[in-house]
């Protein structure tokens, strides 16, 4: 019954098969078709740790309404490149799922493409994925004409476009009609794409990173564009490395980010400590994945949450804020460099490998940054201190070389020039000025939409979440009566009264989060003294699909 | 112009044990950026970058642009100031157990990145501010509160390690010399590229081999060394291994200099990231993932 409801309103396909034989890349191509034609698509890619064979899979879920997150079985087709993808998804198949593989997989219904005769017509191997998008394409009625001029601008070579009229030829083209639906502007993208583009728009100088899964893509999609927009993208011998050097380029003037998982973030605390110290400003891109220590390295979580709040010693303050979808990363990675060079603070952007490495369709009213990106400099004549002492604890930041003036950042506890003090009255006045940054900081995250309610905001039954499980939560929230979505944007400073106010008269507050232990729960009982026990959390690195919602609720 | 030293004081008390060798490095380091700006180098481009340790005080103590870093992490933080700002004149400063133990991975790809910065080891052989163990570079046999035996294992030779690491230019000083230190500070800024200056820096308290080394100290200028020479110079980086045997000769000056690209030209900065202005329409960015 919870099937035939989610079904009404979304169609899926799998299109699976060995690492290297080009399985994401039929799905982005897919999922770009789609969106061509007026659909709202999501793209989950679900991939193990290793470059070639093993089993790597897409779900392409797709709707003429919106659809934020994928389905994990009943899938209307499943395109299976090699055997061991019809093996591997076979208990999740519906009775009448279709399969589409080349001829010599065997499959339980649907068609085999006889691919012999491509190579003949100058089709490699290597474009059996694109043949198999052909026939998939006839099967599920996608004009042609449109299909090719997706081809034609995602995928390099001129034997593509045979691929997929060879198999598109061949396709039986069983499966309906897929008509254009009148509308523009529709974005396709993943979360990590939206954060390199938040970071260009936030006019990023330096980039700076240690590869590691799943924060990469941002590495390399900003050292793909950093000619076009002149910056630098750096990539140093570790973490440490990393870290030290964003805020030595911080120090010097320039707008920086630095990009990694939880592994690197671990070697970044000590320096996350001396940016609270030096007040330095520092925007760092979390993508969390399923730990603890090496754990499950290309798949999902969001248990590094209790880390990157507490993350540093001593007591200083920070920005934790965790985008739910493409459009919210970008419009928070912006918030994130405000607020890092506003005031002079850590900003956390906290993603995962689910936000991260999913497409996703934004509409183009979804982009509203609610911030201009700005580089907050002074350049004063003569005097300058380095750590005034002010009413709201923020200090004008200046820079060396740019006035006579010496410029000074210290990981020592020092006085208003940045001259190391070991004196009590001086050590307390900082300290204040640092908490009174933290209050100045938390009044301009108020003015940042902390918090949003999704639903009818009168229900009285409550699922609180924050970050990637937005999609899943949003798209089960359709067949939920009597239910809202109270999503945290900024976990750090928290909105304490707009969420108390949210669950005051609740019936019910459930916690929906990817770990086993439900962190934002602690973080809501530290912040606010409001305690729940109600929890759906999951923990087998999957990320959350509606149907797995909806079934936890219910049950 | 004469340049007044005393611009380059601060009223930070001075807490180093009297006669420390760090004075030593301090005064030929401000007598350096004296030198240095009398030849027309702007003073507030001066930027200093320090670890922890007793050696990292000197950020409190010259009245130049200055980020006081963590253990270790000298070298990251002084490389990116010059990639932020290709302007500034970065001076690191670090100790021995900073340099070599704590960010060693740092000081090899650093001579690897050959940005345009100088580095200053405060080389006293010894922790001391956390009062006296061993550290990479003390000698074997060395008796500190955490080896009461004596240090088993041999001492690492950073200027062998930098010359196999590819630094531009390598050279050792004296403390307690202050024109020749001074000198090779200058030339180290000169040099167009990652400089290095291992510091040998009696510590009164911990580890003073004041004696040791003035006894068997040699300057290579005055022996004809040729610091183009690589082979020449890694002969000579071998002569001393840092352990206090008293055969050794120990050969201070430049070991080895030579031009390479800088890590500023192959990342192609010019500008200060700070005058840049980005005018950056978000709407256009986004522009490349609009479908329809």
């Amino acid at each position: 019954m919870l099937w035939d409801d989610i079904r009404s309103v979304r169609r899926s396909v799998l299109i699976g098969g060995q690492a290297g034989q080009g399985v994401a890349k039929a799905a982005e191509v897919l999922g770009k078709i789609l969106v061509k034609l007026g659909y709202y698509v999501f793209n989950y890619r679900d991939y193990p740790s290793l470059i070639r064979g093993g089993h790597n899979f897409n779900v392409v879920t797709f709707s003429g309404d919106r659809v934020f997150s994928h389905d994990e079985r009943g899938y209307e087709v499943i395109v299976a490149l090699d055997q061991r993808t019809v093996k591997t998804h076979l208990p999740e198949e519906k009775k009448d799922t279709y399969y589409i593989a080349p001829k010599g997989v065997n499959i339980p219904r649907g068609e085999n493409i006889d691919t012999s005769e491509a190579l003949k017509e100058g089709i490699p191997p290597i474009a059996t994925n694109v043949i198999l998008l052909g026939a998939l394409a006839k099967y599920l009625g996608i004009p042609k004409k449109v299909a090719l001029e997706v081809i034609r601008s995602e995928l390099k070579g001129e034997f593509n476009e045979k691929a997929f009229l060879y198999g598109y030829e061949r396709g039986e083209g069983s499966g309906g009609k897929i008509g254009r639906i009148p509308r523009r502007g529709l974005y396709f993208l993943t979360g990590n794409e939206a954060i390199g583009l938040g970071a260009i728009a936030s006019g990023i100088d330096m980039y700076i990173a240690y590869p590691m899964t799943p924060a990469t893509p941002v590495l390399h999609f900003l050292a793909a564009r950093k000619k076009q927009y002149d910056f630098t993208v750096l990539q140093l011998e570790n973490e440490i490395a990393v870290v030290n050097a964003a805020l030595g380029a911080s120090y010097a003037g320039a707008i920086v980010m630095v990009g990694t998982s939880g592994g690197g973030f671990a070697l970044m605390s000590e320096a996350l400590s001396l940016q609270g110290m030096s007040e330095v400003p520092l925007v760092v891109y979390l993508a969390q994945r399923t730990g603890p220590s090496t754990g499950v390295p290309t798949y999902t979580a969001q248990a590094d949450l209790l880390f990157a709040l507490h993350a540093g010693h001593g007591e200083f303050p920070r920005v934790v804020v965790a985008p739910g979808d493409p459009a919210e990363a970008f419009e928070r990675t912006m918030e994130a460099f405000y607020l890092a060079y506003r005031y002079r603070v850590l900003s956390i952007l906290l993603g995962d490998k689910h936000l991260g490495e999913s497409h996703y369709t934004m509409e183009e009213g979804e982009f509203s940054p609610r911030v201009k990106p700005e580089r907050f400099l002074v350049f004063p004549e003569g005097d300058y201190k380095s750590y005034e002492i002010t009413e709201d604890g923020v200090t004008p930041r200046s820079v060396p070389g740019a006035i006579e003036a010496p410029v000074r950042a210290t990981s020592y506890e020092h006085d208003e020039y940045g001259i190391t003090t070991e004196e009590g009255p001086m050590i307390e006045k900082m300290m204040e000025k640092r908490l009174r940054k933290a209050e100045t900081v938390r009044e301009a995250v108020m003015e940042l939409e902390p918090l949003s309610v999704y639903g009818d905001p009168e229900a009285d039954r409550v699922i609180v979440s924050w970050g990637s499980t937005k999609g899943a939560i949003l798209d089960a929230l359709g067949h939920l009566s009597g239910w809202k979505f109270v999503k945290i944007n900024y976990i750090k400073p928290f909105p304490s009264s707009l969420f108390l106010h949210e669950v005051e008269d609740a019936r019910r507050v459930v916690i929906v989060e990817n770990s086993s232990t439900g962190q934002i729960g602690k973080v809501i009982a530290m912040e606010t003294g409001f305690i729940t026990e109600d929890k759906v959390l999951r923990y087998d690195a999957r990320p959350f699909t509606p149907e797995y919602i909806l079934r936890r609720l219910r049950g | 112009m004469k340049f007044d030293l005393k611009k380059l004081d601060t009223y930070a008390e001075n807490t180093w044990c009297p006669g420390c060798g760090n004075f030593g490095i301090l005064t030929a380091a401000k007598q350096a950026v004296a030198e240095l700006v009398e030849e027309g180098y702007p003073l507030n481009k001066f930027t200093l970058v320090a670890g922890i340790g007793c050696h990292a005080k000197i950020y409190d103590y010259i009245n130049i642009n200055g980020f006081y870093s963590i253990h270790g992490r000298v070298l990251p933080t002084a490389i990116a100031i010059k990639l932020a700002n290709p302007e500034l004149i970065v001076l690191g400063f670090g100790g021995d157990g900073d340099t070599y133990a704590e960010g060693t991975a740092h000081f090899i790809h650093a001579a690897r990145y050959n940005a345009d910065i100088t580095m200053v080891v405060h080389n006293n052989q010894v922790f001391a501010l956390t009062t006296g163990q061993a550290t990479p570079t003390s000698e074997r046999g060395y008796r500190g509160k955490s080896t009461p035996e004596g240090k088993w294992e041999e001492p690492m030779n950073p200027v062998a390690l930098a010359l196999m690491a590819g630094a531009t230019f390598v050279a050792r000083g004296y403390s307690y010399d202050v024109k020749h230190l001074t000198w090779l500070i200058k030339e180290g800024v000169k040099h167009r590229g990652f400089a290095f200056i291992d510091v040998i820096q009696p510590c009164v308290t911990f580890h003073n081999v004041a004696p040791y080394v003035r006894e068997r100290m040699y300057k290579l200028e005055e022996v004809g060394h040729d610091p183009s020479n690589f082979e020449e110079a890694l002969k000579r980086a071998l002569e001393w291994n840092y352990d206090l045997d008293p055969k050794a000769k120990i050969p201070i000056g430049i070991f080895y200099k030579v031009e390479k690209e800088t890590m500023e030209e192959g990342y192609n900065r010019r500008i200060p990231y700070y005058k840049v202005e980005r005018k950056v329409d978000w709407k256009q960015v986004l522009a490349e993932k609009k479908i329809i």
